[in-house]
């Protein structure tokens, strides 16, 4: 229940490319085929281990639809990790990434790490979108890049855990400040190493404010 | 003999084990004072049991040893500005205080506080001393705080952060538990806005609105302080205890995240208000100003009348739902909407299904009746969680109508969602009720002090539940205001 890290993660993309799919598939192991529309935000979260941490993420699924942009870009602020998901069944969704990623790299803090994500992988009869493609994509902007099936589960955990282990070196190698908020990074509750509670705490603050 | 004349008790008979451990106490000069220490919260306690390993202090401290404690009272009663209330609410708000400023603060500042104020030791020496005592005597304070949680051990766990606090309130118990919600939304708000920053303002429409830390924030810092305690407890306590824990449940529906966006949108619009009101000047000026102080002015009315919530009304959240669904018309939030009223109607079935059945209907249910011998820990957990859950989706709600009104300009009026936020408070309050009578119905074999404090905690959180709702209502207003403002924009074009 305790976590050393919390991640907050964004999910965008445009809309009927299947986000809120990949996040109920990611916290609720389902599928649902048929989705309401996002409006605004939606929220989800899991509890990952990385490198034997616990680590929480909380995900903000937003809205694809055009019309919803100018509130859903005020939710990217503070977000650690993105995933950029597009259609491979649809061209269209491919070709609006641009936008999606200027608009991201625009409105959050420049060390967020974005995964790509081709998804509806199992719907391979109808794929209008290279899995090339999208590798080309991503390494000319550094993105990591991943085809996932929300339907089927494929690469779904693969795509969350990848992209909250990318941002866990990132910490690692300090590049993350994690004592600003605004890096979508928050730390778990700190656990005393004392059996009271009111002194372990207090050390805890105490330490806390020692290095401002 | 009774469970409270025990806990009396327990003073005389722990203060000379804790002089004990002070190599540099004299008992006989101390002694006297510990049956007044009984009485107090337990960490006060522990400041004034602090040992003093230097023998040259011995003189200053002995003689005053009451004095740090009170010290401490009186630095934190004068900073909340309590004065105003009757007797019995000061006593026990002063010294609910004082253990929220030691839990908030931490230890050491409070007997900085009262140490300093007596001039006596350096700051070096302090901390010195400071280290050892978190060291030295942990064994036996960890003792202390079992005997003293045990008169309440049912409260420890599931009261979280708060379970001090009611430990107190509960050596008064009825009083007051008939000294209604109010009071104990003093408490409760008390209990937040000192955790969050000691911030001794005190606005009972105005919510936290106007401090620095967000709502969000106090709410987090207090579901991580409860998270922690809960790993705590699972450590060292080997047998699993029903614990409800409000802020944790209340996170898990999400109300946090909720609440952090419609925080954002309300921050956002602010600003973007502001920046509209720096481009105009004159009349403009003046005309807008006008029409937004008619905004506000809507926004600083709600007021609902807690007495009048009447027990017997919407016994199975279908009223919420009419009127719900009344306040929110032309608003497309109904998928919201109905998560709420589906989490009403369950909290409403969920009283129906604990509560003791009645005479006549007890004989034709009695293979049901087995399965129903809940425990009144089991009741109070359902109904944090039901709290916790119905203030969650409220302010899901607001989320969304948040969401709405940016997204759909369309012209909403204050006026339905001030009326919403009433209808909402009233829920809380009239589930608050329901289920406290649940806790009397299912409890009334149980002793007072474990049945109180678990009625306490229900109105407790019940209270604080209504204030998040009036606090999330109050991030509307930003929003109500920029809506109002591109409407205008647009009618002019």
């Amino acid at each position: 229940m305790a976590y050393a890290y919390l991640f907050k993660y964004i999910i965008i993309g445009d809309t009927g490319v299947g986000k809120s799919c990949l996040l109920l598939q990611f916290t609720d192991k389902r599928f649902q085929p048929v989705h309401d529309l996002t409006i605004g935000v939606e929220f989800g979260a899991r509890m990952i281990t990385i490198d034997g941490k616990q680590i929480k993420l909380q995900i903000w699924d937003t809205a694809g639809q055009e019309s919803f942009r100018s509130i859903t870009r005020s939710y990217y602020r503070g977000a650690a990790g993105a995933l950029l998901v597009y259609d491979i069944t649809r061209r269209d969704t491919f070709n609006h990434l641009t936008t999606w990623l200027e608009d991201a790299r625009q409105h959050s803090n420049s060390n967020m790490v974005i995964m790509l994500i081709g998804n509806k992988s199992d719907l391979e009869s109808r794929r209008e979108v290279k899995k090339e493609e999208g590798e080309a994509f991503a390494r000319e902007h550094g993105l990591i890049f991943m085809e996932t099936s929300a339907k089927t589960a494929s690469n779904v955990e693969e795509a969350f855990i990848n992209t909250a282990k990318e941002i866990y070196e990132k910490i690692q190698e300090g590049v993350f400040d994690i004592n600003n908020e605004a890096n979508g990074i928050k730390i778990g509750p700190q656990h005393p190493t004392t059996n009271s509670t009111l002194p372990g705490s207090q050390g805890g603050q105490q330490a806390g404010g020692g290095c401002c | 003999m009774s469970d409270s004349e025990a806990t009396a008790a327990e003073g005389p008979d722990v203060a000379p084990k804790v002089q004990d451990a002070s190599p540099a106490s004299t008992p006989d000069s101390s002694l006297p004072t510990t049956p007044d220490i009984a009485t107090d919260v337990a960490p006060t306690r522990k400041a004034r049991r602090r040992p003093d390993p230097k023998p040259a202090a011995e003189d200053e401290m002995t003689p005053v040893v009451e004095q740090p404690a009170k010290t401490a009272n009186e630095s934190t009663v004068s900073q909340g500005g309590w004065g105003y209330w009757g007797s019995w609410g000061k006593s026990i708000l002063s010294t609910a205080t004082a253990t929220v400023a030691t839990v908030g603060q931490g230890l050491t500042q409070v007997i900085e506080k009262a140490e300093t104020s007596l001039g006596i030791p350096s700051p070096t020496e302090m901390s010195a001393k400071v280290e050892e005592e978190q060291k030295q005597p942990s064994d036996a304070s960890s003792e202390k705080n079992k005997e003293a949680e045990d008169g309440s051990s049912a409260v420890g766990g599931a009261m979280g952060m708060l379970s001090s606090l009611t430990s107190v309130v509960q050596n008064t118990g009825k009083t007051v538990i008939t000294g209604s919600l109010d009071a104990l939304e003093f408490i409760g708000k008390k209990t937040m806005d000192v955790i969050a920053e000691g911030d001794p303002g005190f606005k009972k429409t105005k919510g936290l609105m106007n401090r620095n830390a967000t709502l969000s924030q106090v709410l987090r810092e207090a579901k991580e302080r409860e998270e922690l305690q809960t790993v705590e407890t699972e450590s060292s306590d080997s047998e699993k205890k029903v614990v409800a824990h409000y802020g944790m449940l209340f996170d898990e529906f999400q109300g946090l995240s909720h609440l952090e966006a419609l925080e954002i949108l309300s921050r956002e619009s602010e600003s973007k208000v502001k920046s509209v009101l720096t481009t105009l000047s004159g009349d403009e000026l003046f005309q807008l100003r006008e029409e937004l102080d008619q905004i506000k002015e809507s926004f600083s009315l709600v007021d609902f009348d807690d007495e009048e919530v009447d027990e017997k009304k919407d016994a199975d959240g279908s009223e919420l739902k009419r009127e719900l669904t009344q306040a929110l018309k032309g608003l497309s939030v109904s998928a919201t909407a109905d998560k709420l009223s589906k989490a009403c109607k369950s909290a409403h079935s969920q009283i129906t299904d604990m509560s003791p059945p009645e005479k006549e209907e007890a004989e034709e249910k009695s293979e049901e009746d087995v399965k129903k011998a809940l425990s009144v820990e089991e009741v109070h957990a359902a109904a944090i969680r039901s709290l916790a859950e119905l203030t969650a989706r409220s302010i899901e709600l607001f989320h969304k109508l948040a969401e709405m009104i940016l997204f759909s300009n369309s012209s909403t009026e204050a006026s339905n969602l001030s009326q919403l936020t009433v209808v909402l408070c009233k829920e809380v309050s009239l589930l608050s009720k329901k289920f406290t009578s649940c806790l009397t119905a299912t409890g009334s074999n149980e002793k007072g002090d474990v049945l109180n404090p678990l009625i306490t905690g229900v109105f407790l959180e019940a209270s604080n539940s209504a204030s998040y709702i009036q606090d999330a209502f109050q991030l509307l207003m930003p929003i109500l205001e920029i809506s109002h403002i591109q409407r205008r924009a647009e009618s002019t074009e």
